[in-house]
């Protein structure tokens, strides 16, 4: 049984058609990225992944269940992007409180020692970093063990270390066979802790496979060498250059045809200093897709 | 214990670790039995009552109405706002124990409120019960702050985080006022007398009024809060569902 089943879905706010004919399948045990630029569909897809939005169109299933019936039976945990923590209550008391309300919870000394709150435990909710509230929302998610996690830019209010540590937290949890889904705009994020990265933009799917299946489908390279103060113009024109960017006195090239635009450049007369070319990194790849400058 | 009841303790110690929460149910009400106690300590009372008696059950309603409206009103609002009830909603809890559950702690913190002015009543004022009364009159605290605990469901349901606040002190208010609860009618004009008949609060009210002086509490009083109860249930429960619909 597929873990996740998204058939034709279509979701429309207004004039905006947030998810468009949106179909995906993830299997049980898999650790899934959603990576889109902002307002690609991320959240609209999540939200009707927990029942919280009904599609228009199309069906959801998870583990054979409609959203809703998965949540009322345990199956589901998730970290929403948006919300506060809870007030007037201890970090003990909060998850306690949650991991009772599902069948087959985890025990509260796992949950804290996977969330690493164990030093928090008798701290108020409204007494907590953003960092450590985060830790919090891990914890309130994985709480009742579900089979599938899912978590909406779970990172965005962290900093690098809370980042690094929480990451760890996530494969942890991951690697005791629990289905992951997770939400983010962070390419590295993407590339690092999931083994499959599902890009959208526009509510629809336009990438789907591992990192290195991404970056090899754009087949963009990169040429970067200093310019100094010699003019740009020009290096837009060169043979197989997809686009230019000058950052101080470095222009980076992107180019489908990397042979072809070192003999343009060096034909050019220009004076090359300092070249480098390598394979697109994940970025430049996920820039190429969605036609985005970031 | 079910998650409901389990739901309801949690909310019960939440808002019981507020100190604004206390503030308003027992020290204001405190307070004001006080100043109403000098005020009418010559008139010998009031429907029979002894007016140390009548002023008690009127500041446990007070209190009673405030710990209800309080506990609901603008918290569920600020709930709906900060994500905690999308939270619950992405967990196997319905949506019906969370109202429910709202609801059940919301009547329940009117106990503290309503006993410690009897607490205060029998210490200070002199007043003295029989043991039945007493009890009786927490029951009827209890059951009776049922449509408050609902109208406070409505407004935090159906007004967000900055108008639920002025809506909630609007509604004790006027329900204290009209309902002859802060100063007694007999004082009032007489039109303000018809009014109160009408109100919820006053015939909550008059159901401490009559246990007080052993009296059984009249059935056009018990038939009105009753359908108060029953229309303030009903439209609480249909706000919060239409306040936290899915779209």
């Amino acid at each position: 049984m597929h873990a996740i089943q998204f058939s034709s879905v279509v979701k429309q706010y207004g004039a905006v058609r947030a998810v468009n004919t949106f179909d995906l399948t993830i299997g049980s045990g898999q650790s899934v990225a959603l990576l889109g630029p902002n307002g690609a569909g991320k959240s609209t897809t999540i939200s009707m992944l927990l029942g919280l939005a009904t599609p228009d169109a199309g069906s959801i299933e998870v583990f054979g269940h409609t959203s809703q019936e998965a949540v009322k039976e345990g199956l589901i945990g998730a970290m929403l992007q948006e919300g506060d923590l809870v007030p007037g209550i201890k970090v003990r008391e909060l998850i306690d409180f949650v991991r009772r309300l599902y069948p087959n919870p985890l025990e509260l000394d796992e949950i804290l020692r996977l969330a690493d709150l164990t030093e928090l435990v008798d701290r108020r909710t409204d007494k907590l970093s953003g960092g450590q509230a985060q830790r919090v929302r891990f914890a309130l998610a994985i709480a009742g063990q579900p089979h599938l996690l899912v978590l909406d830019e779970p990172t965005a209010a962290m900093d690098v270390a809370s980042r690094h540590a929480f990451w760890a937290s996530m494969r942890a949890y991951a690697a005791q066979g629990h289905t992951i889904l997770f939400a983010t705009h962070y390419l590295e994020e993407a590339d690092d802790n999931a083994d499959r990265i599902v890009v959208i933009d526009h509510g629809q799917v336009i990438a789907d496979g591992t990192g290195a299946q991404i970056k090899a489908t754009t087949g963009t390279r990169a040429v970067r060498f200093t310019l100094g103060s010699q003019p740009a113009a020009g290096l837009q024109e060169l043979a197989g250059v997809t686009s230019v960017e000058i950052r101080d006195d470095v222009a980076l090239l992107r180019t489908d045809d990397p042979d072809a635009t070192l003999h343009a450049l060096y034909a050019s007369g220009l004076r090359i200093r300092d070249l480098e070319t390598d394979g697109a990194n994940l970025e430049e790849a996920f820039l190429s897709l969605t036609g985005d400058a970031a | 214990m079910s998650a409901t009841l389990r739901y309801t303790k949690l909310e019960v110690q939440r808002i019981l670790r507020e100190p604004r929460f206390a503030i308003f149910t027992i020290a204001v009400p405190l307070a004001l039995f006080m100043v109403d106690a000098s005020i009418f300590k010559s008139s010998g009372g009031f429907d029979g009552i002894a007016i140390a008696k009548y002023l008690m059950v009127s500041m446990a309603v007070f209190g009673a109405i405030s710990a209800a409206l309080n506990a609901t009103g603008a918290r569920l609002a600020e709930e709906r706002r900060n994500g905690w009830l999308r939270q619950l909603d992405i967990t196997p809890l319905s949506p019906w124990s969370v109202v429910t559950a709202k609801t059940l702690a919301a009547m329940t913190l009117t106990l503290p409120a309503a006993a410690l002015i009897y607490l205060f009543g029998a210490l200070t004022q002199g007043v003295t019960l029989e043991a039945w009364q007493w009890l009786a009159l927490l029951l009827a605290s209890w059951l009776g702050s049922l449509p408050f605990a609902a109208l406070g469901v409505l407004i935090g349901s159906a007004g967000n985080v900055d108008t639920s606040q002025p809506l909630v002190t609007g509604s004790m208010f006027f329900l204290n006022i009209f309902g002859g609860v802060f100063i007694p009618l007999q004082v009032l004009p007489r039109a303000m007398g018809h009014i109160a008949t009408i109100l919820p609060s006053n015939r909550y009210a008059e159901l401490g009024w009559a246990i007080a002086d052993g009296r059984a509490p009249s059935a056009v009083g018990i038939t009105v809060l009753a359908a108060w109860t029953v229309g303030l249930c009903v439209t609480g429960v249909l706000a919060y569902r239409r306040g936290s619909v899915r779209t």
